[in-house]
């Protein structure tokens, strides 16, 4: 059973974000990270691994060539192998490019199970891993908050409206993992040692069957702005008064508001 | 290509989702500028039998995917079927169900995807949306790129439109065009558990009180749950509220939890940290109770009252309750 985990390399959480004079993400100046959602669908994937269910865990990523240190640091965690993806057509890929990308790649690698975190830090619609799923045409297992195999099929524990679900569905599938499947661990010294030497791959769009033209300038979508929020009024403040004369002026503020 | 506006209506138990009206309406807004039909695409138990009664939201017409009780992700061979070439712009609500029956059209049909928005007009004839991005540091404004197909997917946060109330009108009800055979049908729920309490949908809530570490156990969410009772909302937590056990997950707000923007969210002995602000950080007004005079979240509050929610929730409550019987 072969799992491949999807990993994107983000600005680190606080880090100064900005756009770039052409309105796409600057994803070379700031400090990156492993996107930390990720990161649970890596420790997921070596929990299989560790039981012996997974016989091997691939990272691919796409990005960059710094995104080769993600790679890195995901292969400290655990695992045996990586790719990234990295090429000038992607410059500025959107969620249908990023998919139509990482589809091509999976279809090369043909896992049992590709693994995604439930979202990215710096992009808020989740819509990659389903449609991975559809361009492939395989199950989405979506938002376990824990991954299991059994034989020729996987299953998820999902929150349902009132309690939780197992779906399943037959191999191969995409899923993605909550932060509730466990902490991640941290990788060993042994583990950064060991990582130095284990296979990193290279590849170009041409590499998994797609030129720039089936990317469309790598977006259907196209930024026609990015600006700071609106300023927000001041917070006000109510401090250093007694329970029952804060509670009259939080009232107050509330009855102006029509909140009450 | 049409000028019409599809949006997705979850039903469940025989009822549709808030998020079904809530679209109705948005989607009769959008096909109002662009010139054509809201159209509901209506799945899950009992969506048969309601899918007329999104006219009164302002669905023109509906179109049933499916009515049983499976996981959200087999209805997307119908909804490719039925969203292919059929409009502008599909509106999605922004929940796990959605966002996966969004991303299978994504995937499917090649299309633009935008949200969760912040707002969202038609403009010369395409789908203009405003997201804020990078946790909320950034606003940007996207349309799709020249030549790109139809329909846009737009996800909508609850409550970003209110549902029209008080009409009569009834949608055109009519079956899903034939689907492809497609993989995305083979999830099927293996076992169901039922929680032993009845949780609240935290997305519908228009007010909510919310209470982190702060509260400091499960007893203490009590007065937090009689504030909500008096304000007629609805009780979430963050994050390590809930990985304490103290209430259930299906409550916590945040970036690995429900997205909420409620009219207002009172946060109680929640320091802020940006994965539980960006679940809540479009409600309409911030009220914060803390006892740290520097947490973050007194930074972004419209509202920040310093003390100890033990004492200043139940006399607001105690406030509230005697206002209201005035």
């Amino acid at each position: 059973m072969k799992i491949v985990v999807c990993i994107k390399q983000v600005p680190a959480t606080g880090a100064d974000k900005r756009y770039t004079d052409d309105l796409t993400l600057d994803r070379t100046s700031v400090d990156a990270i492993i996107n930390p959602l990720d990161e649970y669908a890596i420790e997921q994937a070596l929990r299989l691994a560790d039981a012996g269910t997974a016989d091997s865990v691939t990272y691919l990523s796409m990005g960059p060539d710094q995104a080769a240190e993600a790679l890195r640091r995901a292969l400290a965690m655990g695992g045996d192998d990586a790719v990234l993806i990295t090429d000038a057509a992607l410059a500025g890929a959107d969620e249908w490019a990023t998919a139509k990308v990482l589809a091509a790649a999976l279809d090369k690698l043909a896992p049992d199970v590709a693994l995604m975190g439930m979202a990215s830090d710096d992009a808020r619609g989740s819509l990659v891993p389903g449609a991975v799923a559809a361009m492939r045409n395989v199950p989405l297992l979506s938002y376990g908050s824990e991954l299991a195999i059994d034989g020729d099929a996987a299953r998820v524990r999902r929150l349902s409206a009132t309690g939780f679900d197992w779906i399943t569905a037959p191999l191969p599938v995409v899923a993605t993992v909550t932060d509730q499947v466990g902490e991640p661990r941290y990788a060993s010294l042994k583990g950064i040692m060991a990582a130095k030497r284990k296979p990193l791959e290279t590849w170009g769009v041409a590499d998994i069957g797609l030129s720039a033209d089936d990317l469309n300038g790598a977006a259907l979508t196209v930024v026609t702005d990015a600006r700071p929020p609106e300023e927000k009024a001041p917070t006000e403040r109510i401090e250093n008064l007694p329970a029952t004369e804060a509670a009259t002026k939080i009232a107050d503020w509330l009855a102006a508001r029509k909140l009450i | 290509m049409s000028n019409d506006i599809l949006f997705l209506a979850e039903f469940a138990a025989g009822t549709p989702a808030r998020s079904a009206l809530e679209l109705a309406t948005g989607a009769a807004e959008l096909a109002s500028q662009s010139g054509g039909s809201a159209i509901g695409l209506a799945y899950g138990a009992g969506a048969s039998e309601g899918a007329a009664a999104l006219g009164a939201h302002g669905a023109a017409r509906a179109i049933v995917l499916g009515n049983e009780d499976r996981p959200a992700i087999t209805y997307a061979p119908a909804l490719v079927a039925a969203a292919r070439d059929a409009g502008l712009a599909l509106l999605a609500p922004a929940t796990p169900n959605g966002r996966d029956l969004a991303a299978a059209v994504v995937g499917s049909l090649h299309v633009p995807a935008f949200g969760p928005v912040r707002a969202v007009r038609i403009a010369d004839g395409v789908v203009e949306s405003e997201q804020a991005t990078l946790q909320g540091s950034v606003v940007t404004t996207s349309r799709p790129a020249d030549g790109a197909p139809s329909p846009s997917i737009v996800l909508v946060l609850a409550n970003t439109f209110t549902p029209a109330e008080g009409g009569t009108g009834s949608a055109e009800v009519s079956p899903a065009p034939a689907a492809e055979e497609s993989a995305l049908a083979r999830a099927t729920v293996a076992e169901s558990h039922e929680a032993e309490a009845k949780v609240v949908n935290l997305e519908e809530a228009t007010i909510i009180v919310a209470g982190g570490r702060g509260v400091a156990s499960e007893e203490g969410f009590a007065p937090l749950r009689a504030l909500a009772e008096v304000l007629g909302g609805a009780v979430g937590a963050s994050r390590a509220a809930a990985d304490a056990g103290w209430i259930p997950y299906q409550l916590q707000i945040g970036q690995t939890g429900k997205v909420v923007k409620p009219a207002l969210y009172i946060g109680a002995g929640i320091s802020g940290a940006i994965q539980h602000r960006v679940g809540m950080q479009t409600a309409e007004h911030v009220v914060a109770i803390n006892k740290d005079p520097d947490a973050p979240i007194g930074e972004f509050a419209d509202l920040f009252v310093v003390g100890d929610l033990f004492q200043i929730i139940p006399a607001l409550t105690e406030e509230i309750r005697r206002r209201k019987g005035a």
